[in-house]
């Protein structure tokens, strides 16, 4: 059973935000508007945060894309009255969006702030709605909703290579992120699997997983952006 | 389906097996059966080419079946179709790589948009006023073909003009082929973040017509001067992998970055050294680190003819020594000595200049000082360089001959004002410039002046709604695409791809609309090709094919592109007919304003999300979070953090920023990102008319720009106005921002 990982490289990431739009094509996540944006009420499963350093003119500013860390040891889980927050064999973090009835004590718990309530239901003005990917729930209103990894494409990689009778092979998996980032910054892979690149990646003397100390075992690495030697 | 619209249609179908002896059977059945060649549930992936900018990057598109409301042989219905679902990079484009950008992502809203014009339209209220009624195709194409024929029969064929994007695809052109054979005078081209200047600078320094291709997976040591590569410039997919290689994709190797500009842009925040020299200034920070490379024997003097036009070159750039340097630019002599240093010993190293440095009077001597720099370490043609990517010919592949011409909007508009000749026709597709272009050039008077203002846009805008005829145009994944980039890879590319899927609305491919028109004339064009498609044919067949096994059309059809060695009679001849003959040297930027009543240079930039507007009524695009700022569907000036403790404007408060063209109010967002005698604001934002997204949202930074030109090219210099800032209020509603402030600390410091 593989366990999925993500290795994110912030000396490649420049923070163009191409896989902030590609999760809302993939993953059917509605736009609100200016309004209910305002009360905090946007959807981004993937957003890219920014950390500035120093004043003008020695002003710098790092990018990091933020997404659900898919945590060994996720707060979000144990706190959920439904188990509509579990975790999967292969390691993923998942949310059941028919178990879920809206406590929203998993967005409590996660120090990331990766999990968006669905405060209505989605609506897209037609025929806005003709780019559904078929593939994908819709979430309604009073749920809790998050990155999947794709899982929708973790399982269609699945089921072709038990179709042609083969393992699915090291970057054959692309979640939309991935799939969309011009500078390769993101990487996704079995981190069971030594050989993969993501595991490769988490083994880099640069990486770092995001708050370590509170001991969620998040499954994302970061490997940090460098200086000039 | 409830239980009474299932009985109606079992009774549709009833009478149209009843009817199938008198009728087309298959046309009747065609709603119950997936016709488009789609099998209900299976993802196929076909090719496309991305419109949105200059950079050609290819798309891979998933299509799967939807449900949507059509006409389909005649008959309005909820058919079975082939949808589009997804937009992806294609893995093996030679330009994107497998990347796209979040435009790029996002162009699929376009064709799904609600407000797309869905039918031709004819105007039915006052100019301007978005009253609009239908009309069908054949009276629309015949009212205007009448009107063409009228200005012939008069012999007045020069009252016809054509407003277009500049570029040199197909679609281009066909639109000079129709204007030209037609009498009227050349196209008039129009794009607010063009590169003319840097076109030309390369054209005096290399003799190459042409925005330059940079090869940044192999350079160790990147000057950038205000180029926003890896945002909204050039082809920034390419740049974007070519980047993330030079950073990580080389074994023990990191290439190094440094970016001079005097507002830290998206591409600015990666660099390892940020140096905010003053606006308008960057050529003499590029001739000094010359100077101090010359000087001190760190490289051969010889940059060619890149470095004979540049005045004082022979002499070692005497003018250009580090403490003059720093008294113009507000660079320390000390820190121009050492990145002259770092730069010389670095190989390959590369210069590249952008954006705001060319958007001043003097942008064409800031290109020159920075192609000067690049002859000077070696890098032009090189690898980890510079270089000028071949690129097709698209009339010579079309079988035709002569070279396009363009005009400048300005010219336009002062034309038709003064009523020489006054415009009759006007035919506007793919510019807004009556958003781009500053309200000192009175497009939209200009525009008023013409008799028929004929759009091919798909949404009504500020300048397609002046039209008095909408012939919306297909989206992109309805028709025929290409395009012929300019710049991104290392060998020839041509984007082509044929529709993605079935047109949804009564609209028509504007390439087969110019052809159509051009056969209903009096005179008939006689332009050799049927339709846009047929002309994509008989160009792409002239191309060498790059697999043994199949011609290039069929081949290019199905990779949805085309690349590889060009032949040199399809190759576009980019070079000057004869070197310059004058040297050039630095002068003082004029600025728009005076100084002590304007202290503020202000920057509008390009947009993240909307480049120049064009993008402004995507959703995803208005919601997603700006890299710098977070802010969403929103305007704001960003502001230094001492000027704002000194004007008392806190984070989020709103401002007023006049400039001598007019005055904006927006949200203030206090950056440490920027120079204290800046002031930004991205562009995108303000429409007046432009679906239900963008229509009345935030302000246009462009109202307030003033006319400054770069006066080679006529290019507007949009970083060469002054303004004044003040305080108005509080925080309001108007900046939403999905982070909250800037800084963690922010908080804690009020």
């Amino acid at each position: 059973m593989p366990r999925w990982g993500m290795a994110v490289d912030l000396d490649r990431c420049n923070g163009c935000a191409a896989c902030v739009v590609a999760c809302h094509a993939e993953n059917n996540i509605s736009t609100v508007g200016a309004d209910e944006a305002a009360r905090g009420r946007a959807k981004h499963w993937l957003r890219i945060e920014r950390y500035w350093e120093g004043e003008f003119p020695d002003a710098r500013l790092t990018f990091r894309p933020v997404l659900c860390q898919h945590c060994d040891n996720a707060p979000c889980e144990p706190v959920c009255p439904t188990y509509a927050s579990h975790h999967t064999e292969d390691g993923l973090n998942a949310q059941v969006y028919n178990r879920c009835i809206g406590t929203r004590y998993c967005a409590n718990a996660c120090p990331y702030n990766v999990r968006f309530f669905d405060f209505f239901n989605p609506s897209w003005d037609k025929p806005l709605h003709l780019q559904l990917n078929p593939d994908v729930s819709l979430r309604e209103a009073g749920v809790m909703e998050k990155c999947t990894f794709c899982v929708q494409r973790i399982q269609a990689a699945g089921t072709q290579a038990s179709a042609e009778e083969r393992e699915v092979q090291d970057g054959e998996i692309q979640p939309a992120c991935v799939q969309s980032c011009p500078s390769k910054a993101l990487v996704f892979g079995d981190l069971d699997d030594p050989g993969s690149r993501v595991s490769q990646l988490s083994r880099s003397p640069r990486g770092s997983k995001l708050l370590e100390d509170v001991g969620t075992r998040p499954k994302i690495t970061y490997l940090a952006r460098q200086s000039q030697a | 389906m409830d239980r009474r619209s299932f009985i109606k249609l079992t009774a549709v179908t009833g009478t149209s097996a009843a009817l199938a002896s008198c009728g087309n059977p298959e046309n009747q059945l065609i709603r119950f059966v997936p016709a488009e060649d789609i099998v209900p549930g299976i993802a196929v992936w076909k090719p496309g080419v991305c419109p949105l900018c200059q950079a050609g990057c290819g798309l891979t598109v998933r299509v799967m079946d939807a449900d949507a409301d059509v006409v389909r042989n005649g008959q309005a219905g909820l058919v079975r179709i082939a949808a589009a679902k997804k937009l992806e990079g294609a893995s093996d484009h030679p330009v994107n790589h497998g990347g796209l950008c979040a435009r790029g992502q996002a162009a699929i809203q376009i064709t799904y948009h609600p407000d797309r014009i869905t039918q031709p339209l004819k105007r039915s209220g006052d100019r301007g006023s978005g009253r609009f009624e239908a009309i069908s195709w054949d009276d629309a194409l015949g009212d205007l073909a009448r009107r063409l024929d009228a200005l012939e029969t008069a012999g007045n064929q020069r009252a016809v003009a054509f407003l277009t994007r500049p570029g040199a695809g197909f679609r281009q052109t066909l639109i000079d082929q129709f204007v030209s054979r037609f009498g009227a005078p050349a196209p008039v081209a129009y794009e607010l973040f063009g590169d003319d200047v840097q076109r030309q600078a390369n054209a005096l320094s290399f003799g190459r017509h042409q925005v330059q291709t940079l090869d940044l997976a192999n350079t160790r040591y990147l000057l950038g001067f205000g180029a926003d590569f890896l945002g909204t410039w050039n082809s920034p997919v390419a740049q974007g992998a070519g980047y993330g290689a030079m950073r990580q994709g080389r074994l023990g190797v990191r290439g190094v970055f440094v970016q001079v500009e005097a507002r830290m842009s998206q591409t600015g925040a990666n660099a390892d050294e940020w140096v905010a020299a003053r606006p308008g200034t960057e050529g003499v920070l590029a001739l000094g680190l010359a100077h101090v490379m010359m000087a001190e024997k760190l490289v051969p003097d010889s940059a060619g003819r890149a470095g004979a036009i540049v005045a004082g070159w022979s002499d070692g750039l005497v003018d250009y020594a580090p403490d003059r340097v720093e008294r113009s630019t507000g660079v320390p002599a000390a820190r121009v000595e050492r990145l002259a240093r770092e730069f010389a010993a670095t190989r390959p190293a590369a210069a590249i200049v952008g954006g705001p440095p060319l958007a001043h009077s003097n942008g064409l001597f800031t290109a020159l000082a920075v192609n000067a720099l690049n002859a000077l370490v070696g890098s032009v043609d090189q690898p980890g360089g510079m270089s000028f990517m071949p690129q097709l010919d698209t009339v010579a592949a079309a079988g035709l001959t002569g070279s396009p011409a363009r005009q400048t909007i300005e010219r336009f508009a002062a034309d038709a004002l003064s009523g020489r000749p006054a415009p009759d026709v006007v035919f506007i597709d793919g510019v807004n410039p009556v958003f781009t272009a500053p309200p000192a050039w009175r497009v939209r008077e200009a525009l008023d002046q013409a008799a028929f203002v004929v759009s091919f846009g798909s949404f009504l805008d500020e300048t397609s709604v002046l039209a008095d005829l909408v012939l919306p145009d297909h989206s992109f994944l309805e028709s025929w695409s290409e395009a012929v980039p300019e710049a991104g890879a290392g060998v020839a590319v041509a984007s082509v791809a044929p529709p993605v899927m079935r047109p949804l609305y009564d609209t028509r491919a504007t390439g087969d609309v110019l052809l159509d028109i051009g056969r209903r004339l009096r005179r008939p064009l006689e332009l050799p090709w049927q339709t846009f498609d047929e002309m994509l044919a008989a160009s792409f067949s002239a191309l060498p094919s790059a697999t043994a096994d199949a011609d290039a059309w069929t081949d290019a059809q199905a990779k949805g592109v085309w690349s590889g060695p060009l032949p040199p009679r399809l190759a576009r001849q980019t070079g000057l007919a004869s070197p310059a003959r004058r040297t050039f040297s630095f002068e003082a930027p004029r600025f728009d304003g005076d100084a002590q009543q304007y202290p503020f240079h202000f920057l509008p930039y390009p947009s993240t999300a909307f480049l120049d507007g064009s993008l402004a009524h995507l959703p995803w695009l208005q919601e997603m979070p700006d890299p710098l700022t977070s802010a969403m569907w929103s305007s704001w000036i960003e502001i230094n953090p001492a000027t704002a403790a000194r004007l008392r404007i806190g984070d989020g408060d709103v401002v007023e920023v006049a400039s001598s063209q007019g005055a904006l109010q927006a949200a203030a967002v206090i950056t440490p990102g920027i120079a204290p005698d800046v002031v930004a604001m991205p562009m995108g934002q303000g429409h007046r008319t432009f679906t239900r997204y963008a229509s009345g949202r935030g302000v246009n930074p462009i109202e307030i720009v003033a006319a400054v030109t770069e006066p080679a090219t006529g290019a507007l210099a949009w970083a060469a106005t002054r303004v004044r800032v003040s305080r108005l209020g509080p925080p309001d509603s108007r900046l939403v921002r999905f982070a909250g402030g800037m800084r963690e600390e922010t908080e804690e410091r009020r």
